[in-house]
């Protein structure tokens, strides 16, 4: 609400460092989408329930609905849309349209970015996809099939390791 | 730079690389903010209603009340009780009283707080049965002085005499309960005015056209001054065909002369959400002592809210569908759609008929344990064949059901059914459905496609029909390709637009894989015929279309150079076909006797469940989905459709409940009414019993909807097998089985 203090910040998003005029306690999803027009991060709730809003932050998926824009100075922000240009994330898009891991799409760029992250370090997680999905609401596949193309894409090497 | 273009813009390949745009996503040159005052009070008069402060705001462009709106007589439904803006009433909580339209969200939010508001609050009434009683405080005046805007009796043979000769009567009153449709994607819309064009919506609707003549008739307005674009869908479930947030975004930008973007927020959606129907059933069936059932006589209430939005339509469902999977002898149906103070309430998947299922599906297991026969064997003893006309007239020209019961028990293990552990149990349930409902539109049925060569000799399909995610345009151009012979990824598939695609009646009552595919593929073959025809006319007798390509003896040649033969002869113009599949179909009599679909989908799942008898809390542990929808036409798809489906179902029966107390919703957020996560759902396994349908493209039925419709039943049915007791209302959560398992 409080728009009073204006302050410029440098932000690190996909891989570029841009500075941000603006209230750092904006959230992260407002400033990724009205600010850099990132608008493949979705808000589905804005109170950190739904998980549409998950970013990376220092490879950590976030719900950036929740996290002040001021905070995330320093990190490494990374989106959709800056994941979509790696190949392993290619091999993951490729399974998910195989096992049918995706419908409407809404919740897709949230659960995109918490598998891809759960594919890179499965022991941050305690190793379970399911796990790594409890903040991610999906209410048109089921989840069977993100976690089929999951599994598929980690054995077949698009993992890091 | 990339410069592959996509299969339409609700590719799923844009979707997994954060590249669709939905509505919020979208920005127009001068959009303002738009925001809505909603009544906190269930039934109120608006004694004072001043909007001076609002509008002396920095940033307000504009602030409507119902004194600055048209007030016409309409609404999607034959009973028109819709409004833009409440003038002296409001009926319930949510009810929109004003709106705004500012610079900023943050002047918006100013703005509707300034607005000053004096009500009289009045007394309402929230229960159906209570809405009927004489007294009662009454919504609309002038469609129904009693409350009650819709009946419905109906009976088939000889209820009474059955009921005489019956061996085994069961019956019990269930409840099916509130449901949030829970889409993604929060409700909202951008609409724009100009003088020309009249009005502009882009909103994501599963049925624009119905959209565009309700909100037309709002305003005064001809049909064609109203154009939707649907812009690509987050999710609905039946949340997003006809509602108030268009037209009063549209209302907005008429004033404003601006266009006008109003996003919910989930809490606003939440509050004034338009839930499942809720529906009481009084339930009676009745059968001889060998199993064969005589009689269903049910009775239904139905919870309309406050305004009739589809709930006639999930009335009339509940009261006729599930019969048809059975052969009754005699059937007899009452229903009662009744105005409260509540929010309006809405379809969902299942629209009446997975209700419905979950009060017969109990009702026939708890006759099976009285006969002592198992509930498998009761079922095959009574259902529906191939070849029969239902108790309700639906002629059935393909039925795989025994097949699915026998499928079903083979793949789920049903023999270990007689000796699970304790607290452990296994239920089945039967499911039927429609591919496209002949009453929808009572004018018209089917669907056109237009199917267009382009000089690359690409194709592009448009259809009336609405791509949800569910895979509509990858089924209409496997079907094109498979009858042209071209590769599938030469198809762009169109859609959702009223100023610019063919008419659609919209993507409901499961119809689109049959009635959009079945014109797709009319479409296909006419351009097939028109192709053979240039290339005869271009080459000489005899030339022909072989695997997309025009073959004239040893030569071929591909479908741009057929493209610049047919604009060479046409003035430029490309070729073009247009056709319409109009279903052979009987619209249902007064009484709802009729054949309203092309076919008939049919399903038999088994759940597996574990009840922890300390807490009652129920996890479904194994899950088995055996389907009859003819021919799959996308494997994937389809089976993308049951997975969510059941998932939905599991969260139905086990979780889930918008609850409403004196007209307001008690648990708004996500975190407070909780949906299935992916720890939820148990492995889930599939069949597909692909027998070809002579009514469907392809030999395709519809699926959608139909695997739903047996989730709560069987999910119900193994919980009552896992503790001995029968849940007669939904959600069966914890605390309701607990509750159970400790009667006595
Ligand atoms: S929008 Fe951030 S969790 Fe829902
Ligand atoms: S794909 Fe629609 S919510 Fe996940």
């Amino acid at each position: 609400m409080n728009s009073a203090q204006q302050q410029a910040m440098t932000l690190t998003i996909n891989g570029r460092e841009t500075v941000w005029d603006g209230d750092p306690s904006a959230s992260l999803a407002d400033v990724l989408r009205e600010g850099q027009g990132l608008t493949g991060t979705k808000i589905g709730c804005r109170t950190g329930e739904c998980g549409a809003c998950t970013v990376l932050m220092d490879g950590r998926p976030v719900v950036s609905c929740l996290v002040p824009a001021g905070s995330a100075q320093g990190e490494r922000i990374e989106t959709i849309e800056g994941l979509a240009e790696r190949a392993d994330y290619q091999a993951l898009v490729q399974a998910m349209l195989e096992h049918g891991g995706v419908q409407c799409g809404f919740c897709t760029p949230g659960v995109m970015v918490t598998t891809y992250a759960w594919m890179q370090q499965p022991e941050r997680f305690d190793g379970d996809l399911g796990a790594a999905l409890k903040n991610n609401l999906c209410r048109c596949t089921g989840y069977l099939g993100i976690l089929r193309a999951a599994e598929q894409a980690l054995a077949a090497g698009g993992g890091a390791r | 730079m990339k410069t592959q273009l996509s299969k339409s813009p609700a590719d799923l390949q844009a979707k997994l690389e954060g590249q669709t745009r939905y509505v919020h996503d979208m920005r127009l040159p001068g959009q303002l903010v738009g925001k809505i005052l909603r009544s906190p009070h269930p039934h109120a008069r608006i004694v004072r209603l001043d909007v001076s402060r609002a509008r002396a705001i920095k940033g307000v462009v504009a602030v409507l009340t119902g004194e600055d709106v048209p007030h016409h007589t309409y609404g999607p439904t034959k009973f028109k009780d819709w409004n833009i803006l409440a003038r002296d009433r409001v009926l319930f909580i949510g009810d929109e009283i004003a709106a705004v339209a500012a610079e900023t969200d943050a002047a918006a939010k100013q703005a509707i707080a300034a607005i000053e508001v004096e009500y009289e609050e009045l007394p309402g009434v929230f229960d159906p049965e209570e809405a009927m009683q004489p007294g009662a405080p009454v919504l609309h005046e002038t469609i129904a002085g009693d409350n009650r805007p819709m009946r419905i009796a109906l009976e088939r043979g000889d209820v009474e005499r059955h009921k005489q000769e019956a061996a085994v009567v069961k019956s019990g009153r269930y409840r099916s309960n509130r449901i949030y449709q829970g889409h993604l994607e929060p409700i909202g819309a951008i609409a724009s005015w100009s003088d020309e064009e009249g009005i502009t919506i882009w909103a994501p609707s599963h049925i624009p056209y119905r959209a565009r003549e309700t909100y037309a008739a709002g305003f005064g307005l001809p049909e064609d001054k109203v154009r939707i674009v649907v812009p690509p869908i987050g999710g609905s479930f039946g949340s997003k065909y006809v509602l108030k947030v268009h037209v009063i975004a549209a209302a907005l930008a008429m004033a404003a002369r601006r266009p006008v973007k109003i996003i919910m927020d989930r809490y606003e959606d939440m509050v004034t959400a338009h839930p499942r129907v809720p529906l009481t059933f009084d339930l009676e069936i009745g059968a001889d002592r060998e199993g064969n059932l005589l009689y269903k006589d049910v009775v239904v209430y139905a919870d309309a809210g406050a305004r009739v939005y589809w709930s006639p339509n999930v009335i009339a469902t509940a009261c006729t569908r599930p019969d048809n999977i059975y052969r009754f002898q005699s059937a007899k149906s009452e229903g009662h759609l009744c105005y409260t103070n509540n929010s309006p309430t809405t379809c969902m998947r299942g629209f009446g008929n997975a209700e419905m299922l979950f009060a017969v599906e109990s009702v026939i297991d708890e006759i099976a344990l009285e006969l002592g026969m198992d509930p498998a064997e009761l079922r095959l003893r009574n259902i529906v064949r191939p070849g029969e006309r239902t108790i309700h007239g639906y002629r059935l020209d393909t039925c795989l059901l025994e097949e699915c019961i026998d499928k079903v028990k083979a793949i789920s293990g049903w023999e270990r059914r007689a000796d699970l552990p304790p607290y452990r149990g296994m239920g089945i349930a039967l499911a039927n459905h429609v591919s496209g409902f002949r009453a929808i539109d009572p004018r018209f049925d089917g669907s056109t496609a237009v199917l267009r060569l382009k000089g690359d000799g690409s194709l592009e399909l448009e259809t009336g029909e609405i791509e949800l995610g569910q895979g509509m345009s990858l089924s209409y151009a496997r079907i094109a390709a498979q009858v042209l012979g071209v590769p599938e990824g030469s198809i762009l598939v169109k859609s959702g637009d009223t100023g610019r695609y063919p008419f659609g009646i919209g993507t409901l009552a499961s119809r689109s894989t049959v009635m959009g595919g079945n014109a797709a593929k009319l479409a296909a073959e006419a351009l097939q015929r028109r192709l053979v025809s240039l290339a005869c006319e271009v080459l000489g007798k005899g030339a022909s279309l072989e695997d997309g390509r025009i073959r004239y003896g040893e030569e071929t040649y591909p479908l741009s150079e057929a493209a610049a033969w047919h604009r060479a002869r046409h003035a430029g113009e490309e070729l073009t076909v247009r056709e319409t599949y109009v279903p052979d179909t009987e619209m249902p009599d007064a009484t709802y006797y009729g054949h309203p679909s092309p076919n008939y989908p049919f399903a038999a799942h088994v759940a597996e469940v574990e009840v922890d008898p300390d807490t009652g809390r129920t996890r479904v542990v194994g899950y088995w989905a055996v389907h009859d929808s003819g021919t799959i036409i996308h494997e994937t798809m389809a089976k993308g459709q049951v997975y969510g489906a059941v998932a939905q179902g599991i969260g139905w029966v086990t979780m889930e409940d918008l609850i409403v107390e004196q007209g307001r919703v008690k648990n708004p957020s996500m975190m407070d009414y909780r949906m299935p996560g992916a720890r939820d759902i148990p492995n889930i396994e599939i069949a597909f019993l692909e027998g070809e349908d002579p009514n469907g493209p392809l030999g395709a039925k519809s699926l959608g909807e139909v695997a739903l419709d047996p989730v709560p039943g069987a999910i119900a049915n193994a919980i009552a097998h896992a503790t001995g007791k029968r849940g007669y209302e939904l959600p069966l959560s914890a605390e309701r089985v607990w509750r159970a398992i400790h009667s006595t």
